[in-house]
């Protein structure tokens, strides 16, 4: 950087980064003072930060009474090896898109957007048939398969439309180098794609994370069941434990927002400036 | 799903007997043993998830313990909260009619669906009228399609009238709409209460719980008696819609934002002190006892809801019954089973330990259950009064219907419009 | 060997898609050319009569405006508020970890509670957004938000663009950083102002970026389902019903395969054809970059 930045300019990065925080983080403040409140307090005249009185009888319900940690456990393992998978083989798909001559390349990747635009209630029927005559109900491996499925056409379209930017002296030197596709793939491409990795990556774990209803059609047991279907399950039949679901959330989203700071912070940073040798 | 079939093992007199001895032995340390396969018949039960101080799968535990017979793999699907994919599971299942599940629960609702595809099991000849004479008629008559008993009553909920005791103080709770009209406005204008009357209008099955509660109280139905067509545009349906639009608009006892609330965001406010009157399910009274959760604890009283001049008092029947698969391989087994389960007995056990109430009126004067639960003991004539929702196969496409035009009515004011467009659409459906 | 190596890498994607996405989109298409009900037990060959019947369903057109006006809105809304996000967390500042992780959080937070909390703050009566309107003096009085006909689409909206703007912002964000720094560097040093860097040299590489965003976030928001099914089931007086929470209603509750499936493949038209205008200009984006 080589001028400073003028007053105005700081002024207003910094005012629009309050805005997003505010924006942003406003609901989850409001629901992270809920989960310490007690539910008459919802109907309260005046809505409270402070929670006066305080409990902790949410925190309590969520780990104690509904073993939340073990719905937490699940979702991690699930989203975790849906991420691994749905970013290899995009990669490999996106790569073989982008670098290696094949004439009908727009055509697949058309393919493999149509594919992805069938509404998602209408698999839950056919998908949850197949899985129960293969014996896959409530098991790990029907979900994984599915949300990989699911992920991958995003996965691969980002990857390669930010392969696409990555300039092609980068293959001729790689061929000169006598290095094939697969090392050109591994060595170089790769680690000059980290953003977009780690973007897909993040993008491709939150779906995992979040999805609902394939988790509740294909899951009946605490041993394989993930966090939204935990949470659906904190309702009996009328009576929603709000502040138990806020509790849970707060539990469910702050690793979350841990493992994007760990991840940006080894990651984004450093790499942006001067990441491709002119 | 596969309820697991494993072969039974064709096992000598003397492997029996150590069997059971082993077993009963087992059974009075008190550790839980998973029932050998050998000797049993293996049934599957699904069922909608419900817990309370303990589950349904401990119950169902209890079963295969207590006796030597049948061994029951209890299946779990997602929570009543969750009740379309319960159906959808459910329903996805018994299409198939392998036979699995051999027993399941099904919303009341759904009885006329599952019987009608002949998917329910007739238990006319296992459950004869002398039997049936011990459960609620009410629920009898809804368990009935077609003059066949397709269900077994297991519980039953009903909507009901909550009042603030500290405000009526010592007049009764109305018996009329217009009383409760009268009683509302006038705490409104005294600033005793924000809200007069708290309902569910928003688009989805609770708004035709709580139609249908006002159409009978004023003596109409909306399926007519041969259920092959909707009396949802008659005089007494469209004055019983008006009243609800015009609490909103006209006496003003509920705020406008009841058309888009349902069972919890119209109870929190009345939990809350804000509200005089709530029409809600059972549920309500638990939560309004709680100091954590309720700031009108000790305040509050529980009565049936109101009626038209010259009808009676309507409560809308809820609550899951049980049926069996028509499919199923196992009959002796899966009656047993369900005799078991609706036994006086284990409807007492589910009222202690999960909070739900018994379909036979005996178990009501239970001492017990009258010193553990006494609110659910004087819900007893509310729910012998109980009202069915229309008994039809279609009905998961006619409530769309009603939904549909009974919130539309609400939100335009155009009730006679409105209700007349809704029937011809049911009458549609039913005559396909 | 080396001709096979292409479509080898692209086989693990090809049977994963097939395998998961494929089957059920045939069965699909299948079950929407009969009249499949589990219930009445129909099943049929009806030819293209569910069309017919889909052609004149005020239902169905009622749900498709409702959807194609929601993508739409939220659609530019997201993609502008995730630009302006994105260009502002480019931009080097203290705390710039921590507004990056907290902008991630609307969409980090499970689905089934963020429907439910709108729920909360939103309510006519008791919600913080009106308590805080109020005492801003920007409204006079309490608005009943999703309980009526005029607020109910509205406050989907809001919500919906609370929750997915970062998606966007994070996609755009890495997609800036293609944007070669010394192009940056030149351009301010020639005294390009920022704007002026920003429409002439970042937009343009940033092009390609932003429409594949684009497509992927109109694709999703067509099929909005949670936020509104949890929220206002579709109603006041079906004001808020979309196509999904129709699919739905006719798929899950009423177990109509037939008409449902029709209604899938209707919602896969729609999409394919919104997909082939944005492919279009990604395509010549990619055949001649700026």
């Amino acid at each position: 950087m080589s001028a400073r930045p003028t007053v105005l300019r700081r002024t207003m990065v910094g005012a629009g980064a309050w805005a997003i925080l505010l924006w942003s983080a406003a609901p989850f403040v409001w629901q992270f003072s809920t989960s310490f409140q007690e539910d008459k307090a919802l109907t309260a005249d005046t809505p409270r930060l402070w929670p006066s009185p305080g409990t902790l009888d949410h925190y309590y319900n969520v780990f104690a009474t509904k073993h939340f940690q073990l719905y937490v456990l699940n979702s991690i393992i699930v989203a975790g090896l849906t991420t691994l998978i749905c970013l290899t083989i995009g990669a490999l798909a996106a790569f073989s898109l982008s670098r290696l001559r094949i004439r009908q390349r727009f055509g697949i990747l058309v393919a493999i957007l149509a594919v992805s635009m069938f509404p998602q209630i209408a698999l839950v029927g056919p998908l949850y048939l197949v899985a129960s005559n293969l014996g896959l109900l409530d098991t790990y491996a029907s979900l994984v398969i599915t949300y990989v499925a699911l992920g991958l056409p995003l996965v691969t379209w980002v990857l390669f439309g930010y392969f696409e930017t990555l300039p092609r002296e980068l293959d001729e030197a790689a061929r000169m180098d006598g290095i094939g596709p697969i090392g050109l793939l591994l060595r170089i491409v790769l680690p000059l794609s980290a953003p977009a990795l780690v973007t897909t990556g993040l993008l491709a774990f939150i779906a995992a994370w979040n999805e609902f209803m394939f988790a509740l059609a294909f899951t009946s047991n605490i041993a394989h069941q993930t966090i939204p279907v935990g949470i659906a399950n904190f309702t009996n039949l009328y009576y929603v434990p709000w502040g138990d679901i806020a509790a849970a959330s707060v539990v469910v989203t702050v690793p979350l927002i841990v493992l994007v700071l760990v991840f940006q912070r080894h990651i984004i940073e450093g790499l942006t400036q001067g990441a491709v040798k002119e | 799903m596969d309820g697991t079939m494993t072969t039974p093992r064709l096992a000598d007199r003397r492997q029996v007997l150590m069997g059971a001895g082993l077993a009963a032995g087992a059974a009075l340390l008190g550790a839980p043993r998973r029932a050998r396969a050998a000797d049993r018949t293996e049934i599957s039960f699904a069922s909608a998830k419900f817990f309370g101080k303990e589950t349904i799968a401990q119950v169902v535990d209890a079963y295969n313990q207590a006796q030597g017979k049948v061994h029951v793999t209890y299946v779990e699907l997602p929570p009543p909260s969750a009740s379309t994919e319960v159906h959808q599971a459910l329903v996805q299942q018994l299409a198939r009619r392998s036979g699995t599940p051999d027993v399941f629960t099904q919303d009341v609702v759904w009885i006329a669906e599952f019987a009608g595809a002949g998917w329910a099991l007739d238990l006319d000849q296992y459950f004869p009228a002398a039997m049936r004479g011990d459960y609620f008629p009410g629920l009898i008559a809804a368990c009935t399609y077609q003059n066949k008993l397709t269900a077994l009553p297991w519980f039953v909920d009903s909507g009901m009238l909550y009042y603030r005791t500290d405000l009526l103080g010592s007049a009764k709770p109305p018996e009329t709409w217009a009383d409760l009209v009268t009683a509302a406005s006038g705490f409104q204008k005294d600033g005793k209460a924000k809200f007069g009357y708290l309902w569910q209008g928003k688009q989805a099955e609770v708004l035709v719980c709580d139609a249908v509660e006002v159409i009978a109280s004023n003596g109409g139905a909306i399926l007519g008696a041969d259920g092959k067509s909707g009396t949802l545009d008659s005089d007494k349906a469209v004055e019983a819609i008006q009243f609800l639009y015009d609490t909103i608009n006209k006496t003003k006892i509920s705020p406008p934002d009841v058309l888009s609330w349902d069972e919890e965001p119209s109870r929190a406010p009345f939990t809350g002190g804000e509200a005089a009157f709530l029409r809600n399910w059972s549920y309500v009274y638990g939560i309004a006892q709680d100091p954590k959760g309720s700031s009108v604890v000790g305040k509050v009283g529980v009565a049936p809801l109101p009626h038209f001049p010259g009808g009676k008092s309507a409560a809308c029947l809820g609550g899951y019954q049980y049926g069996v698969n028509a499919a199923t391989k196992n009959r002796e087994a899966a009656i047993d089973f369900l005799t078991w389960m609706s036994s006086p007995e284990t409807q007492l056990h589910f009222a202690r330990q999960l909070g739900i109430a018994p379909t036979r009126p005996a178990v009501f004067g239970d001492a017990t259950l009258a010193k553990e639960q006494p609110f659910m003991v004087s819900l007893k004539d509310v729910f012998t009064g109980a009202t069915p929702r229309p008994v039809t196969p279609k009905y998961a496409q006619v409530t769309l219907a009603i939904q549909s035009g009974v919130s539309k009515a609400l939100v335009s004011g155009k009730v006679k419009e409105e209700l007349a467009d809704a029937n011809s659409r049911i009458g549609t459906i039913l005559g396909k | 060997m080396s001709q096979a190596i292409p479509w080898l890498l692209l086989l693990p994607a090809a049977v994963s898609l097939g395998a998961v996405s494929l089957f059920p989109i045939l069965n699909g298409l299948w079950l929407s050319l009969h009249n499949t009900s589990l219930v009445t037990q129909e099943n049929d060959f009806v030819g293209l009569a569910n069309y017919g019947t889909l052609l004149g369903d005020s239902q169905f057109w009622n749900a498709w405006r409702h959807t194609i006006f929601f993508t739409l809105v939220s659609g530019v809304l997201e993609t502008l508020i995730g630009l302006g996000m994105a260009l502002l967390l480019y931009e080097r500042f203290t705390g710039r970890s921590a507004v990056r992780a907290a902008m991630l959080v609307p969409w980090a937070m499970p689905t089934v509670v963020t429907s439910k909390m709108f729920g909360w703050l939103f309510d006519g009566q008791h919600g913080v957004v009106n308590w805080v309107l109020l005492h801003l003096h920007l409204i006079q009085a309490n608005v009943n938000w999703y309980g009526s006909v005029d607020h109910a689409l509205e406050t989907i909206i809001i919500a919906d663009v609370w929750k997915t703007s970062p998606f966007m912002a994070l996609l755009l964000l890495a997609g800036l950083q293609t944007v070669p720094a010394s192009l940056l560097e030149a351009a301010r040093m020639d005294g390009a102002k920022s704007w002026q860097t920003f429409l002439y040299i970042r937009l343009p590489l940033l092009w390609t970026t932003l429409l594949i965003a684009g497509l992927f976030r109109a694709l999703d928001a067509f099929r909005v389902f949670d936020l509104v099914y949890v929220l206002t089931g579709g109603g006041p007086a079906d004001s808020t019903e979309t196509l999904s929470t129709l699919s739905y209603k006719t798929l899950f509750s009423t177990l109509q395969f037939g008409y449902g499936s029709t209604l899938s493949t209707a919602m896969f038209l729609t999409e394919a054809a919104i997909a082939a205008g944005f492919a279009m200009f990604i395509w010549r984006q990619l055949r001649h970059p700026a």
